[in-house]
């Protein structure tokens, strides 16, 4: 029996108001356990995005629970979701987000940074990771001398860094050829076999599905089911 | 957080140079509008400023500027030299007088009538003889251009001076020099130097004389002493002093520093030319407030992606703010030191000219507090705009 890492139910979320209101979530129930890469799918414009942004405490929502590792993200106050999040999720999006300012060691080292961590520190284990990821050669690369495929796995790595319980990501693959999407995909499937972390994938793309160890099949603001793959 | 911020802000670099060059900007704009304001003022007490030796200055009681003047009684003096801690006092006299030149043309002067035994008040003149020798002529006067330009013209030909068929208006001139004549009240003065004292504001040519040969341009007049200039006795307090004479005389005494900044208030409190001006200091400070603001604005509107990456990465919002108002004071103070240091060398430029430029403590610091009273309102935006974005910025293909 694994232990439950994400535990929603009845998450309702509407956008805007009165005429101009969308229902983009109708209450959405789902569990995640500890170790495993749940994909969610589902048509454009169901509410996948919204979904992960809830409960990451990035969005609120209106009505519904969602315990994160077994604490209940609506009874913390703005700066305790924030902190939390720092601590212990880990994003991946599909337009990369680093910081076109910073290194890569820098970019990686952020959530750490941002933690106040000591500085040698961090920067030997974003290097560790950026190794791990494959991209030992560019530790002091700028992200605009880098292909696509190499700023997902800094995105990977900077999603690692602080060994958070969990990792989302929406779209991973979206921006990224074939192969390479598929590399990113094993990627994290390695780091997910050998750290037990929990990941969410958000995507569209068929061709990634057979990393999952389960997916859930989202539909008008609902999850229509969830199977279990391989 | 610091380093990141600093890196953020100048990853862009013409972006960068572009907000200090807006930013200086505005800094320069104030600090000369101010510093141009300053100027004309000093040019306003130009009297005060030329006599810095007086240490206070005794007036009728109605007098509160050294451009507006009514004058006293000459007794005023002895009553002012019996109060005790004066150590002397001495009249001064000053009447706005048309003077005649040789072809026919007038021109208005302010006359400013000295004591003749110490010549106090006499500015520097450029000759190789004292002051004390050349006001020993009869009738001789030093002219100052004021501030003008080309109202010290006399004839240049003889036959353009004193006509028998009237003024020769258009007759060729020249620059007035040692020995040239002009009349006021028809009665012949004598150029004995030319001094090139602080100009004044409004401009106005000057003549300088002797109390004797004051009265002798006016004789009717009964009241003449416009000012009696006191200079204390070494230890005494200058405050208390003045104090004493007002009570004592029943004048008005100011010290030279009051007597500056009572001026200043008159002008600008009555005079129009004035108000024109610091409406358009005013109005200079604003646009320039403004662009700097929404530069500002923008740059971490342009950077609010970056923010709301760090705070999904769990940046508090103390983070944040130190961030946003690093960069902010960072692009606020190197873009005021550039158009402070800009403004004090265009100054020294201009200085040098006849242009009055006086770049006083206050003009930088008041271009200074000035862009970052608007960094810290654009800083304080920015941070609220953050509140309301992040998700979807994020989540965005
Ligand atoms: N900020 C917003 N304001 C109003 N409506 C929104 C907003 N964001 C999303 N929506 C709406 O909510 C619904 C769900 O959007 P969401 O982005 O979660 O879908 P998605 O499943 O992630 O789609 P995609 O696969 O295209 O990324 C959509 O109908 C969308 O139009
Ligand atoms: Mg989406």
């Amino acid at each position: 029996m694994s232990k439950t890492v994400l535990h929603c139910k009845d998450i309702v979320k509407t956008y805007g108001e009165a005429e101009a209101a969308v229902l983009a979530l109708q209450g959405v129930t789902l569990d995640v356990y500890r170790g495993e890469m749940m994909m969610l799918v589902g048509p454009s414009g169901c509410g996948k995005t919204t979904f992960v942004s809830c409960i990451s405490g990035l969005l609120d929502f209106d009505s519904g629970v969602c315990d994160i590792l077994g604490k209940d993200i609506t009874s913390m106050d703005t700066e305790e979701v924030v902190a939390f999040r720092g601590r212990h999720i880990g994003f991946v999006f599909q337009s990369f987000n680093l910081l076109p300012a910073l290194t890569c060691v820098e970019n990686v080292a952020l959530p750490l940074t941002i933690a106040n961590a000591d500085k040698a520190q961090s920067y030997t284990k974003a290097k560790v990771l950026l190794d791990a990821v494959g991209l030992g050669e560019k530790y002091d690369s700028k992200p605009k001398h880098l292909s696509g495929g190499e700023q997902q796995r800094v995105a990977v790595a900077r999603a690692l860094v602080h060994e958070p319980d969990l990792i989302i990501c929406d779209e991973p693959t979206s921006s990224l050829d074939h192969q390479t999407g598929q590399a990113v995909m094993q990627l994290l499937q390695k780091m997910k076999n050998e750290t037990h972390i929990t990941i969410i994938v958000v995507t569209h793309d068929n061709r990634i599905y057979k990393y999952g160890d389960r997916m859930a099949h989202m539909e008008d603001g609902k999850i229509r089911k969830v199977e279990q793959l391989g | 957080m610091f380093t990141i911020a600093v890196k953020i802000l100048i990853e862009d670099r013409v972006k960068y140079i572009g907000l200090l060059i807006g930013i200086a900007f505005t800094a320069f704009l104030v600090t000369f509008a101010m510093s141009y304001f300053a100027g004309f003022m000093t040019r306003g007490f130009a009297l005060v400023s030329e006599n810095p030796s007086v240490d206070i200055w005794v007036m009728d009681r109605a007098v509160s500027s050294s451009e507006a003047t009514i004058n006293m009684s000459d007794a005023a003096l002895n009553l002012v030299k019996s109060v005790q801690g004066v150590e002397n006092a001495v009249p001064l006299y000053m009447q706005d007088m048309t003077a005649r030149f040789p072809n026919g043309h007038f021109q208005a002067f302010q006359v400013i009538g000295v004591d003749d035994a110490t010549l106090s008040g006499i500015p520097k003149i450029k000759s190789t003889r004292d002051a004390s020798e050349l006001l020993h002529i009869p009738g001789s006067v030093i002219v100052d251009s004021g501030g003008t330009s080309d109202k010290l013209q006399t004839p240049k030909y003889m036959k353009d001076s004193y006509p028998f068929d009237g003024p020769h208006l258009n007759a060729a001139t020249r620059k007035l020099r040692f020995g040239d004549t002009l009349l006021i009240n028809d009665k012949r003065i004598v150029v004995a130097g030319v001094s090139q004292t602080i100009p004044r504001f409004p401009p106005r040519p000057l003549i300088y004389t002797t109390l004797s040969n004051f009265k002798r341009l006016t004789p009717s007049q009964v009241k003449r002493l416009t000012f009696v200039m006191v200079k204390i006795k070494s230890g005494s307090n200058l405050h208390l002093i003045a104090q004493k004479i007002q009570k004592q005389t029943g004048l008005k005494a100011l010290t030279s520093d009051d007597f500056k900044k009572q001026t200043v208030m008159w002008y600008l409190v009555n005079s129009e030319d004035v108000g024109d001006m610091v409406n358009m200091v005013v109005l200079a400070m604003l646009v320039g407030f403004g662009v700097t603001g929404v530069m500002l604005y923008m740059f971490t509107q342009d950077n609010l992606k970056y923010y709301a990456l760090l705070k999904a990465m769990g940046a508090s919002s103390k983070q944040l703010r130190v961030m946003i108002f690093t960069q902010v004071f960072m692009s606020a103070l190197i873009g005021s030191g550039i158009g402070i240091g800009v403004c004090t060398l265009v100054g020294k430029l201009v200085a040098n000219g006849d242009f009055p430029y006086r770049m006083m403590w206050f003009s930088p610091l008041f271009g200074l507090i000035g862009v970052l009273i608007v960094s810290i309102t654009a800083g304080l935006i920015s941070q609220h705009a953050l509140k309301n974005v992040e998700a979807e910025m994020l989540f965005a293909s």
